[in-house]
């Protein structure tokens, strides 16, 4: 049975809006997704003769706010991704996608931003500390009196004459070790938060 | 020193059993499916009449994309009566393995489990 023109606009508005937040996903399992809930949302409506507004209006708020799928279905891929792959651009690349649809995204997007940049700060300065012995690593800069600042640098700028390398060669190792570290300790805390927040959600909407 | 008190409220035995429900759901869908391909809205319906489980719509469609994502259950559109296509599930074998599988871990859970609460339904019929 067609919707009449006011359940039509309602389904398109929600399929609408719930297609734009998945726009990030493969576009024939977002289609597939658009085109199944469709399906449900008209079967339910008209259990028995036309589909009207209100019927529509009722199978939609039984379904959730399209973000609220949207972060389900988007947390889903996510976790299936990381089970594939632990890249740490994969996972960043759906955080962004995350964070754009709840605040606990955000923040977990942010703290594996942090995360992964000072993992990757620590490699690079132990790999630059070959290529630029006198100015990469880990340095103790002298400001005058007792004033000492610990800078990590990665080679590209000169060093004050009264600064002191506090690990000398010891940053190769150290920089790879702890910047390895660092970053698999975030890619596990990252995957870690979005199972318990998908956990969650499931729960919620039981 | 006074002993301390189990926070037995109403509230955190209505979370305990939404978690006992929701690690049944993934058998539940693979069951349902057992015999027969269905499409959402029929499975959703079969787990309320054959079963206690009532699930949220917008639970049981996003759970459906995983298991067909795990390779446990497949899909295919087919046109229907009501004028739109309906996206019918059914299980892949491997599919039909994990609910065997399922199965048999639940019923040796569940014979364990009913043989040590035996004691306390017992004590609940006296009362």
């Amino acid at each position: 049975m067609m919707p009449g023109d006011d359940a039509q606009q309602k389904i398109e508005a929600y399929l609408g809006r719930l297609r734009h937040i998945l726009r990030d996903m493969n576009p024939v399992e977002a289609g597939e997704i658009v085109e199944e809930l469709r399906s449900h949302v008209l079967d339910k409506a008209a259990p028995a003769g036309q589909v009207t507004a209100a019927g529509v209006d009722a199978a939609l708020a039984m379904l959730g706010t399209p973000e609220e799928l949207a972060t389900q279905y988007t947390t889903d891929a996510l976790l299936m991704r990381a089970e594939i792959s632990r890249s740490p651009i994969r996972i960043l690349a759906s955080l962004f996608r995350w964070a754009s649809l709840s605040l606990a995204g955000f923040l977990v997007l942010i703290a594996s931003i942090v995360g992964y940049f000072l993992g990757g700060a620590f490699m690079w300065c132990g790999v630059l500390k070959i290529i630029h012995p006198q100015t990469a690593g880990l340095w103790l800069l002298h400001h005058g009196g007792d004033t000492w600042e610990i800078s990590v640098r990665l080679g590209f700028a000169t060093v004050p004459p009264d600064a002191r390398d506090v690990l000398g060669w010891w940053v190769v190792p150290l920089g790879l070790v702890v910047g390895c570290a660092l970053i698999m300790l975030t890619t596990h805390s990252s995957l870690w938060c979005v199972r318990r927040y998908r956990q969650s959600l499931s729960l919620e909407r039981l | 020193m006074k002993p301390p008190r189990a926070p037995l409220d109403q509230e955190s035995v209505n979370k305990w059993e939404v978690q006992l429900r929701k690690g049944c759901l993934e058998l539940a869908i693979l069951a349902a499916l057992w015999d027969r391909k269905l499409y959402g809205l029929e499975i959703l319906r079969r787990l309320e009449s054959d079963s206690d489980l009532i699930v949220s719509e917008g639970t049981v469609y996003p759970l459906l994309s995983r298991v067909k994502m795990l390779g446990l259950v497949r899909s295919e559109w087919v046109e229907s009566d009501a004028g739109h296509p309906r996206k019918y599930y059914a299980l892949t074998p491997a599919g039909k393995h994990r609910g065997r599988e399922m199965a048999e871990t639940w019923a040796r859970f569940s014979t364990s489990m009913s043989q040590l609460l035996a004691p306390l339904a017992k004590e609940k019929k006296e009362k």
